[in-house]
């Protein structure tokens, strides 16, 4: 009875590991989408729509927590959800928002 | 002599009547008070409740009758002045932007998009049709409320494509033969907008405003685009909803603004012509060329029964929906923040046709 545990577990753990390896793009990636999501429609409501702040707040509202921090000067918005942090920034009247890729941020740190 | 004048008075009053209505440069504005209206008007805006964020949550309800607004509504924060994001009727609006460049002989139909954007050299066989009616046969995964993880469109939007989204729905292997089979897509709407780029060069980021919402007197159009300069056809058009109305009437009027021609007649048809393949789904939206459509291809239910079968339109998320009902002389826009199912556009539609359609009583 023991072995036969043993083995299923052994066997769960292998299943899981495929998985996780099928899976591995998709999973490295899906941590940013709460913070990218916030941070590029948080950017629009505000400086496309021009909706007010408050509204922005509870637009944005998903069932997985984020924390948000606007700079109105910049109008440049980041915003971290599952530990990942990612940043939109309003570049114009036609723009509107674009959320920064790796580049963009290697580029205004130097 | 004085009952001539009178006669030609009429004439000329009656001729008047018969004259076209155009957005040049405000709407005309005649809001009528029917019984019938006030019912539109109770379905679209029963009481808000924005802590709990149930049931149909409209911020915009937009009427033009034969180029006139009969009825206009805001709530929320929403007013007419504010620019609301349309998502997915966006995809409509840049088939419009592409009819433009057709008529300006840059494109057509019929074009492989690799003549014209390199990344599709994967996919030498996929026309600007196919992918217009969303059969590009692309292995695209549209789903995004319940499957997130492997949701092409939130991987493109938000994730692994943001950079570059043309390029990443190129990337995606080809499931199905091109024109084939229906899979609603929001990589086959970036594709064309990155095609539209590599066309176009440095003309292509005034290229919507020079070519469409210019010549209709749109003022207030943000459209936004990818780290690549890709306009995101898919869905990040903004628009008040008196300036959506104008691509409606645009539409509705097969393409003609005032004197001007602006959509090649074989590009309006295109349009509202039902995709005939694989993959449709009865009781599904009817796809046409970026179009939602009421026409089926064979005898099977509309989707909106209780509207005209002319009835076409722009769908978007949470509720977005520009609707234009040329038999009727109607165009409704409505804007919302449904974060539930529960909407019926098919209501809302008998309900304005009720209201303001050639039958509507006074």
């Amino acid at each position: 009875m023991k072995r036969l545990f043993k083995w299923l577990m052994l066997l769960t753990v292998l299943m899981l590991a495929v998985l996780v390896w099928r899976e591995r793009v998709h999973l490295a990636a899906f941590p940013g989408i709460i913070g990218s999501f916030t941070a590029k429609e948080y950017c629009s409501c505000r400086y496309v729509a021009r909706m007010p702040e408050d509204y922005c707040r509870g637009y944005v509202k998903q069932w997985l927590p984020a924390t948000l921090a606007d700079d109105p000067l910049a109008r440049r918005v980041s915003a971290t959800g599952l530990g990942v942090t990612r940043s939109a920034v309003w570049l114009g009247e036609r723009e509107g928002c674009r959320l920064l890729t790796q580049e963009d941020r290697l580029a205004s740190d130097r | 002599m004085p009952r001539l004048s009178c006669l030609f008075l009429l004439l000329c009053s009656s001729l008047a009547l018969g004259a076209e209505r155009w957005p040049s440069p405000q709407w005309p504005v005649q809001l009528a008070d029917s019984t019938a209206a006030q019912a539109l008007q109770a379905y679209a805006f029963p009481a808000r409740d924005d802590r709990t964020r149930t049931g149909i949550r409209s911020d915009a309800l937009l009427v033009v009758r034969d180029g006139v607004i009969v009825h206009e509504a805001y709530a929320g924060a929403t007013e007419a002045s504010t620019p609301h994001l349309i998502w997915s009727a966006s995809k409509s609006l840049f088939a419009c932007v592409l009819a433009r460049a057709a008529d300006q002989g840059l494109l057509r139909l019929d074009d492989p998009l690799a003549r014209h954007y390199a990344p599709m050299q994967k996919h030498p066989q996929v026309r600007i049709r196919d992918v217009l009616n969303w059969a590009s046969g692309l292995d695209w995964q549209e789903e995004y409320e319940f499957a997130p993880l492997r949701s092409s469109v939130v991987a493109m939007l938000y994730t692994r494509g943001r950079a570059d989204m043309g390029a990443f729905a190129a990337d995606h292997p080809q499931l199905h033969a091109p024109g084939t089979h229906f899979r609603y897509s929001s990589g086959d709407s970036n594709l064309l907008a990155a095609m539209l780029r590599e066309r176009l060069g440095e003309r292509h980021a005034d290229y919507p405003w020079q070519a469409l919402f210019e010549p209709l007197g749109i003022r207030s159009a943000t459209w936004e685009r990818d780290a690549s300069g890709s306009f995101i056809a898919s869905s990040y058009v903004y628009l008040t909803a008196r300036d959506l109305a104008r691509i409606g009437l645009l539409m509705q009027r097969d393409g003609r603004w005032g004197e001007a021609q602006l959509l090649p007649a074989d590009w309006v048809r295109f349009m509202r012509t039902p995709f005939v393949g694989e993959g449709v789904s009865p009781g599904g939206g009817v796809p046409g060329g970026h179009w939602w459509l009421n026409r089926t291809p064979a005898a099977q239910p509309r989707p909106w029964p209780d509207a005209p079968e002319d009835t076409f339109a722009a769908l978007g998320h949470w509720g977005q929906g520009l609707y234009v009902m040329p038999s009727e002389g109607l165009v409704v826009v409505r804007y919302a923040d449904d974060r539930e199912p529960g909407f019926d556009a098919n209501r809302l539609l008998a309900l304005a046709r009720a209201a303001y359609g050639r039958q509507a009583q006074p």
